[in-house]
């Protein structure tokens, strides 16, 4: 019984170390968010994040313009493509605790150099 | 994303279940439940699950006919299904472009191709009725606001030329004006529900659904269930299950995940298997379609699918083994796939074979350069550096493509019997472009019956079942062995509309 006790504390160790090295994965996350987990999971720890949640710092009118592309490619934008406009949830192609590829990426060999997982 | 395995996760649960006690399986599993003595969390008017073109343009529909509170629900975070990433191509009969280009069409004449194609299977007065509303349909996308590339193309199968495409040259240039019209009219649209079974009344009408709310595909997040109450009924718009390949091996053993997918990740196929589940007759399963325009080169549908649909009439397919051609480029869809599936290396490996067209020629589609851009199609000077590159014997190509020239020329091909008229003075001539081919899983033409009225037929008593209604590629049997290319958006939003109109007479 005691070392299935150890084993659950070392597991729960390990998990919760593991997601405060996810959030460091992004520096200016560290220092808004810093270790306040709800700041992001405004629907209480255990769900995911509302799509609502990374707007409340993050613009999508802007980080339209950021990742802008030329007007040949112009659909390409990840933050305002040809299928979903504006309006694809973050979480599509961004997550703190997991790596995640854009989405894109499912049907189209386009490359996003910048693209933060 | 693309292996959603279901079947494999039912197992997995109901091993727990024995386990852990049947109370934990419960929530996960999706059934239909009697809706007495049911709390409902929430009245509606109208239900419409799925937002793709069946279940957009039922939404704008039934607005129009006076519906007040439509709801559309979304399994995905986005909206648009599998509608927002094909090639946006429509075939309507007796269109505006059709007069401007002096084209001699019409809805019998449409019927006629899609019946050859079917092979006596397909259903003839769901065409009709789709056929004959395809102009509506047409109309309601303009009234949107999509736009369509000025010229008319004949696709694979079709007698006439009669489909129009989006200057996207995507299903997005349809799916999104709609969606903001449904918006703007007052359609209310749900992302991230998930329809998890009917509420079903003493006579087994449908009186409202379970849906999962705040749900994450393909992420172990479970949300919350709510009962909806449907008060004019509900409208099942949820597409066909060619993204799970359990289900369409069950169908088809050769449709291994070795076959790509086009579809986007939510076409998994629940909402039909619910439908069954309730009593709803399934026809032509086993029917279901591979895209012999797509690429082993990229994911899903992707660039090379439009550019090689504009391309095969005027191209050359060629197996790399042999160096010659191999099928009618323009044969319909399934004789093409399994053509191409055929093409082996002496070890039985796949050999996707190659696409060739003239520069000059490919050049007129948008996605030509994209595909040489994005390293997913190639160019090439000559014969010998094309040759070199896919390792196709040089001096039967060679002499293949002055033979097929001889084609173009006198405009009879000898070798497949393909119909030349749109390789007329088209020479396959240096410089090249050239795309592999390999089909990928596109299209489910089984599904529920339904009539015209887009109303869901029960398999014991042969009547529909009240409050049921289906649209789009969850219905089956419209089409029979092979659905026409382009046919599909007509279907889609014809039946959606038909569906609201049945519902708003109901």
């Amino acid at each position: 019984m005691n070392t299935l006790k150890i084993m659950l504390a070392l597991g729960l160790l390990c998990l919760s170390s593991a997601s405060v090295q996810a959030v460091e994965i992004r520096d200016h996350h560290k220092e808004v968010i810093g270790k306040d987990c709800k700041a992001c999971h405004d629907q209480g720890i255990k769900q995911f994040p509302s799509d609502q949640a990374c707007q409340q710092c993050h613009d999508v009118d802007e980080l339209a313009e950021t990742t802008a592309r030329s007007e040949e490619d112009k659909w390409q934008n990840p933050h305002n493509n040809l299928h979903y406009g504006k309006e694809l949830p973050c979480q599509e192609c961004h997550g703190e605790h997991k790596a995640k590829k854009p989405i894109c990426s499912d049907c189209h060999t386009f490359k996003y150099d910048k693209h933060k997982e | 994303m693309s292996n959603v395995d279901l079947l494999g996760r039912r197992k997995f649960i109901a091993g727990l279940g024995v386990a852990a006690g049947a109370a934990m399986v419960a929530p996960a599993m999706a059934v239909s439940e009697k809706a007495d003595g049911v709390k409902w969390d929430k009245e509606i008017e109208i239900v419409i699950i799925g937002s793709g073109f069946a279940g957009l343009a039922a939404g704008i529909e039934a607005t129009k006919l006076g519906a007040k509170d439509v709801h559309i629900f979304e399994k995905m975070s986005y909206f648009g299904g599998n509608s927002a990433i094909n090639g946006g191509l429509f075939a309507a009969p007796g269109t505006p472009m059709q007069s401007k280009e002096g084209v001699n069409d019409s809805v019998d004449r449409m019927v006629a191709d899609q019946l050859a194609a079917g092979c006596g299977i397909a259903d003839e007065a769901l065409l009709r009725h789709v056929a004959e509303h395809a102009m509506e349909a047409l109309q309601m996308t303009f009234d949107a606001g999509s736009e369509y590339h000025p010229y008319l193309q004949q696709l694979g199968g079709h007698s006439v030329a009669r489909t129009y495409q989006t200057t996207v040259s995507c299903g997005a240039g349809i799916t999104q004006p709609l969606l903001h019209k449904c918006r703007e009219l007052g359609v209310h649209t749900h992302n991230r529900s998930k329809f998890e079974g009917f509420l079903v009344g003493e006579k087994g009408e449908v009186l409202g659904v379970k849906m999962r709310d705040n749900y994450h595909f393909g992420e172990d997040q479970p949300g919350k269930v709510i009962n909806i109450r449907a008060k004019r009924g509900v409208i099942m718009a949820t597409g066909g299950f060619a993204q799970n390949v359990n289900l369409r091996m069950a169908q088809d053993p050769t449709l291994t995940s070795e076959v790509g997918c086009t579809n986007a990740p939510g076409a998994t196929g629940e909402g039909m298997y619910e439908m069954f589940r309730l009593g709803a007759v399934p026809v032509h399963l086993a029917h279901i379609q591979s895209g012999p325009w797509a690429s082993p080169d990229e994911g899903g549908f992707g660039y090379v699918s439009n550019y090689s649909i504009y391309n095969f009439p005027h191209s050359i397919a060629i197996n790399r083994l042999t160096g010659q051609r191999f099928m009618d480029e323009i044969a319909d869809r399934k004789t093409r796939a399994d053509a191409e599936l055929a093409c082996r290396d002496e070890q039985g490996n796949a050999l996707p074979p190659i696409l060739i067209t003239s520069y000059k020629d490919s050049k007129k589609h948008p996605n030509t350069k994209k595909v040489i851009k994005y390293n997913v199609g190639w160019k090439f000077d000559s014969v010998e550096e094309l040759a070199s590159h896919f390792n196709v014997p040089l001096k039967a190509l060679k002499t293949q493509i002055e033979e097929y020239n001889q084609y173009v020329k006198s405009g009879e091909d000898k070798q497949f019997g393909k119909n030349m008229t749109k390789a007329a003075g088209k020479y396959i001539e240096a410089p090249f472009t050239v795309v592999r081919l390999w089909p990928k899983v596109h299209y489910c033409q089984g599904g529920v019956q339904i009539n015209t009225k887009a109303e869901v037929k029960d398999s014991f008593t042969g009547v529909a079942i009240p409050g049921l209604y289906a649209a789009g590629e969850v219905c089956g049997g419209i089409h029979g062995v092979s659905r026409l290319g382009s046919c599909s958006i007509p279907e889609c939003m014809v039946m959606g509309m038909t569906a609201a109109r049945s519902m708003m007479k109901a």
